[in-house]
C-alpha cells in the first residue's frame, strides 16, 4: 500500500516538475513572478482536447499544445512584461500584469470551452495496467513519468550544456554584462519564456489526460502548488524546484491518502507559510526574502 | 561634553575581518573626517554606525546611549542623523514633505488624533510645515517647495536632504561622501553649509574620499585603511604620514 | 423617476462596499506592504458577522464589531511573519492565507457551513448605513494620510533606509496599516454579510482579491481619490453596455495590463499630478 503510493507520489511530482521548472527558470532569468504560468498550463490541456476531439490523433495534440503554450507564453513576456522591465518596475507591476494576462486568457478559455468540463473521448490513451510485486502501473502513469524524466533531462541539457544555456545564465547574472557580451537579451527571454510554457503546456495534457478532466479553472490550485515548490526549492533554482517537486508530490499523496481530504490545502498552504519563514530562500536558494536591510 | 564614540568596533562577515579596532570619537562642535582610500572599509563603519549592518564587537555611543545594537530608526531618536552616499529622497513626494519627514521623530499629536484628523494634529501639521519653510529658507531652497523633489538638479537635491537630516534636529549628523559628484562651487556651498551645522553645536562626522575636501574642513582627522585605523590627527599630521600617504599611493597603482 | 433610480440602488450598494475592501487594499499598498491579503480578511469578518446574527442571534452592531476586531486581529498576526518577507514574498504569502481561510472555511462545516456557505443572515444593512460607513472609512484614509502617518507610509514605501534613518520604525507603522487594512475589511465584510441574506466561501477567493487590486491599480494607490475613482468606474463600466458586461473578466485583465504599463500611478494619481505640474507652471520659475 505503502509502496503504491510512492509510486503514485512519483508520477505526480514528475508533472509537478514540469510546471514549476519554467515558473522558477522565469523568475530566476528576470525576478518575475508569472501569475499567468497557471492559465498557460490550462492552455495546454485545452489546446490537446481540442486537438484530439476534431479527429486528430494524441500524439499531434501534445505537441500542439507544448508549441501553443510555448508561444503564449512567449506573448506574455512581450505584452506583459517588456515595458515594465525597461522601467525598472517588474517586481510589483509583473504580478499585477500577469494576473491580468491571466484572467484574459482563462476567460477566453471559459467562453470557448462554454464553462463546462472537457473529457477526452474514451481510449484517447489506451488503458492498460501492469501489475508487478503487487504493484499496479497504468500505462498512463508510465508515459507521464517518462515524459516528464525525458522533457527535464532536454531541459537540463540546455541549461547546463548548450550555448543557449550559457547565455541564459549569463543574463541571469546579469543583463548589462551579457549585453556587453553580445548577447540579445530579448532574444533569450523569448526562448526562456518558449520552453517554460511548452513545459507547462506539456504538464497541462498530462494531467488532463490523468484525470480526464480539463477545464478553465484547472491551472489555478497548479499555480498555488507551484508557488510553494519553487518557494520551498528557493525562488530562481532548477535543482530546487525539481527536488521541491519530488518532495512536494510524495507528501501531497501520502497526506491525501491518509489525511482528511478537506485538510489537504490548508496544510499545504500552512507549510508554504512556515517554509516562507523559516528558509524564505528555500531548500537550495541563496536569494534572501527581500531586503532585510540593517537591525529592524 | 558629548560625543559619538566607537570603541574598539569590529565587523566579521563570517571569519573574514572587515573592519577591527576601530576606536573613534567625534566631539559636538567639531567636523571630524574619516578618509581613506577605495574599499578601505569605510562604508562598512558608517553601515555599523546607523544600523544597517549587525556590529560582531565593540559599541558605538551618542553621548550616554549605547546605540551599537539599536535598530536603525532608535538611532536617529539617539540623536544621530545621516545623508546617504547616492543622495536619497523619496523623489514622488514634494521637496516640503521630504522635509517634513525628518520631523518624524518629534511627535506632539496622539495616534488617535492623527488617525481621527483631530485638530491638534492639523495644528500638529501646520506648525511643521512653518518650521519645514524656515529650514528650506536656511538652505535657499523656499521657491522648490512644492515641487517633485526628485526633479531638481543634483546639488539643490543634496541640500533637501541637509535640510531633511536637520528637521530631525540631531546631535551629530554622519555625512556620506556629500560632495561626490558635485562641481568645485557646489562643494564650496556645501562646505559652508557644514561650517554652520558645527557653529550650531553639532557634531559632524565627514566621510569623504577626497582628501583635500576634508583637509580643509575638519579639525581632526581618522584615517581607515584595509578596515583598520592607520593614522589619526590633525590634517598636517595625517597628511604627513608615511602610512597614509603609501595607502593611498598603492591606491593610485592599483 | 424614481423607478430609475432604485434600479441602480443594488450598484451603488455594491460601490459602497467594494469602496470599503478597496481601502482595505489601498492602506497597506500605501505603506510599502505588497499583501492583497483583503479577500481573506473581508472573509473574516462577513462570516463572524454573519455567524454572530444566525448561529448566536445577535444585534448586527455587535456583529459588526466583532468581524471588524476579528479582521483586525486576523491582519495583526498576519503582519507578524509577513514583517519577515518583502516584495514577492509577501504577496505569496497573502495569496496562501487566502487559500488557507478559505479551505479551513469550508472545512468547518458545523460552524460556517462548508461548502453550502452561510444562509438565512437577517437584513439589516441598508443604502443608507452603508453611505455612513463608507464616508467614515473615506474620511479615516483622508486624514490619515494627510498627517504624519501618511507621510511615513510614504516614507517607508519609496525607500525604507531612508525612513528608518529618520527614527520612523518600519515594522509598527506596517503593523498598523495592516490592523486598519484588516479593521475595514472586517467591517465591510461585515456589512455584506447583513446586506446580502447569504454568504459564499468562494466569494472570498481570488476572484475577491483580483476585483479589489483591480480598483486599486486603475483608480491610484497615492491618495484617497484612487479607490474612489477605480471603484467606481470599474463597476459603472460593464453596466454601460451589455458586451461589456459578458466580458468583464476580461475587461478587468487587459485593464490591468494596460494600467500597469502605461499609467502606473492610475487614473486619480496621473490627473492630480498633473494638475499640480500645472499649477506649478503658471507660478513660473522651473527647478
Amino acid at each position: 500500500m505503502l509502496a503504491q503510493q510512492i509510486l503514485n507520489g512519483l508520477v505526480v511530482s514528475g508533472v509537478y516538475a514540469l510546471f514549476s521548472l519554467g515558473f522558477t527558470l522565469v523568475f530566476g532569468i528576470q525576478r518575475i513572478l508569472n501569475l499567468a504560468h497557471g492559465a498557460i498550463f490550462m492552455t495546454g490541456a485545452m489546446v490537446a482536447y481540442y486537438t484530439v476531439a476534431a479527429g486528430g490523433p494524441l500524439w499531434l495534440g501534445f505537441i500542439l499544445a507544448i508549441v501553443a503554450s510555448g508561444l503564449l507564453s512567449v506573448l506574455v513576456e512581450i505584452v506583459c512584461f517588456r515595458r515594465l522591465r525597461r522601467t525598472g518596475d517588474e517586481e510589483f507591476g509583473g504580478i499585477i500584469s500577469s494576473i491580468g494576462a491571466g484572467l484574459v486568457i482563462s476567460t477566453i478559455a471559459q467562453q470557448v470551452s462554454s464553462t463546462q468540463i472537457l473529457r477526452f473521448p474514451f481510449d484517447t490513451f489506451p488503458v492498460v495496467i501492469f501489475r508487478f510485486w503487487g504493484l499496479r502501473v497504468s500505462m498512463l502513469q508510465l508515459f507521464m513519468a517518462g515524459a516528464a524524466i525525458v522533457l527535464v533531462l532536454v531541459l537540463g541539457y540546455l541549461i547546463y550544456r548548450t550555448g543557449f544555456g550559457r547565455r541564459v545564465r549569463a543574463v541571469t547574472d546579469n543583463e548589462h554584462a551579457a549585453m556587453l557580451m553580445g548577447i540579445n537579451p530579448n532574444l533569450v527571454y523569448s526562448q526562456t519564456y518558449f520552453i517554460a510554457g511548452a513545459l507547462a503546456g506539456a504538464a497541462g495534457v498530462l494531467v488532463g489526460l490523468a484525470f480526464n478532466s480539463i477545464n478553465f479553472v484547472m491551472g489555478e490550485p497548479y499555480l498555488m502548488f507551484g508557488f510553494a515548490i519553487i518557494i520551498l526549492g528557493g525562488l530562481g533554482s532548477i535543482p530546487g524546484a525539481l527536488l521541491a517537486s519530488l518532495v512536494f508530490g510524495m507528501v501531497q499523496t501520502l497526506t491525501i491518502a491518509y489525511l482528511p481530504s478537506g485538510l489537504t490545502s490548508t496544510i499545504i498552504f500552512a507549510a508554504l507559510f512556515l517554509i516562507l519563514l523559516v528558509r524564505p530562500h528555500g531548500l537550495l536558494g541563496k536569494e534572501d526574502a527581500g531586503n532585510l536591510r540593517g537591525r529592524r | 561634553m558629548t560625543t559619538l564614540r566607537l570603541t574598539d568596533l569590529e565587523k566579521r562577515f563570517g571569519g573574514v575581518v572587515a573592519s577591527e579596532d576601530v576606536n573613534m570619537t567625534v566631539p559636538a562642535g567639531r567636523i571630524t573626517g574619516l578618509i581613506g582610500p577605495n574599499g578601505a572599509g569605510k562604508t562598512t563603519i558608517v553601515n555599523m554606525i546607523t544600523g544597517m549592518l549587525p556590529v560582531t564587537g565593540g559599541t558605538i555611543h551618542v553621548g550616554d546611549t549605547d546605540i551599537t545594537h539599536a535598530p536603525a530608526h532608535e538611532i536617529c531618536r539617539a540623536g544621530l542623523a545621516r545623508t546617504f552616499q547616492n543622495i536619497r529622497l523619496l523623489g514622488e513626494t514634494s521637496v516640503i514633505d521630504n522635509v517634513l519627514i525628518g520631523f518624524h521623530r518629534h511627535k506632539s499629536s496622539s495616534l488617535l488624533s492623527a488617525l481621527l484628523g483631530l485638530p491638534a494634529a492639523g495644528r500638529e501639521t501646520r506648525a511643521l510645515r512653518d518650521r519645514a519653510m524656515a529650514l528650506l529658507d536656511r538652505f535657499d531652497l523656499a521657491r522648490f517647495a512644492d515641487y517633485p523633489a526628485g526633479g531638481l538638479s543634483y546639488g539643490h537635491q543634496r541640500k533637501v536632504e541637509m535640510a531633511r537630516a536637520m528637521a530631525a534636529a540631531p546631535d551629530f549628523i554622519l555625512l556620506d561622501e556629500p560632495i561626490a559628484g558635485m562641481n568645485d562651487v557646489e562643494s564650496e556651498g556645501l562646505a559652508q553649509i557644514f561650517r554652520g551645522f558645527a557653529e550650531d553645536g553639532k557634531g559632524v562626522l565627514l566621510i569623504e574620499h577626497n582628501v583635500r575636501f576634508v583637509a580643509r574642513l575638519c579639525s581632526h582627522i581618522y584615517v581607515l585603511d584595509g578596515g583598520r585605523l592607520i593614522s589619526e590627527g590633525t590634517p598636517d599630521h595625517v597628511l604627513n604620514d608615511p602610512g597614509v600617504i603609501a595607502a593611498y599611493l598603492g591606491d593610485a597603482h592599483a | 423617476m424614481t423607478g430609475a433610480i432604485a434600479g441602480y440602488l443594488p450598484l451603488f450598494d455594491l460601490y459602497l462596499i467594494h469602496l470599503g475592501l478597496a481601502f482595505s487594499q489601498y492602506i497597506v499598498l500605501r505603506a510599502g506592504v505588497f499583501s492583497l491579503a483583503t479577500a481573506a480578511l473581508a472573509g473574516i469578518g462577513a462570516y463572524t458577522a454573519g455567524i454572530f446574527a444566525v448561529n448566536l442571534g445577535m444585534h448586527p452592531i455587535l456583529g459588526l464589531v466583532a468581524g471588524t476586531l476579528t479582521g483586525m486581529g486576523a491582519a495583526v498576526v498576519l503582519s507578524i511573519p509577513l514583517a519577515r518577507l518583502r516584495g514577492v514574498y509577501q504577496a505569496i504569502a497573502t495569496v496562501a492565507f487566502i487559500q488557507i481561510v478559505l479551505s479551513l472555511n469550508i472545512y468547518s462545516e458545523s460552524l460556517t457551513g462548508g461548502a453550502m456557505g452561510l444562509n438565512n443572515i437577517p437584513k439589516t444593512v441598508g443604502t443608507v448605513t452603508l453611505l455612513v460607513f463608507a464616508a467614515g472609512a473615506t474620511y479615516l484614509i483622508w486624514a490619515l494620510e494627510r498627517g504624519r502617518i501618511g507621510r511615513a507610509f510614504d516614507a517607508i514605501r519609496q525607500d525604507e533606509a531612508v525612513a528608518a534613518s529618520l527614527g520612523i520604525s518600519i515594522t509598527r507603522h506596517q503593523t498598523l496599516a495592516f490592523a486598519l487594512s484588516g479593521a475595514l475589511a472586517g467591517l465591510f465584510g461585515g456589512l455584506e454579510a447583513y446586506h446580502a441574506y447569504a454568504l459564499d466561501p468562494n466569494q472570498f477567493g481570488f476572484h475577491l482579491l483580483i476585483t479589489v487590486l483591480s480598483y486599486v491599480i486603475l483608480g491610484g494607490r497615492n491618495s484617497v481619490a484612487g479607490p474612489l475613482l477605480g471603484t467606481a468606474l470599474l463597476i459603472i463600466l460593464p453596466e454601460l453596455a451589455r458586451p461589456l458586461a459578458e466580458n468583464r473578466m476580461i475587461i478587468y485583465g487587459i485593464m490591468l495590463i494596460v494600467v500597469i504599463n502605461y499609467l502606473p500611478k492610475g487614473v486619480a494619481d496621473t490627473f492630480l499630478d498633473w494638475w499640480r505640474a500645472r499649477r506649478l507652471g503658471r507660478q513660473g520659475g522651473a527647478p
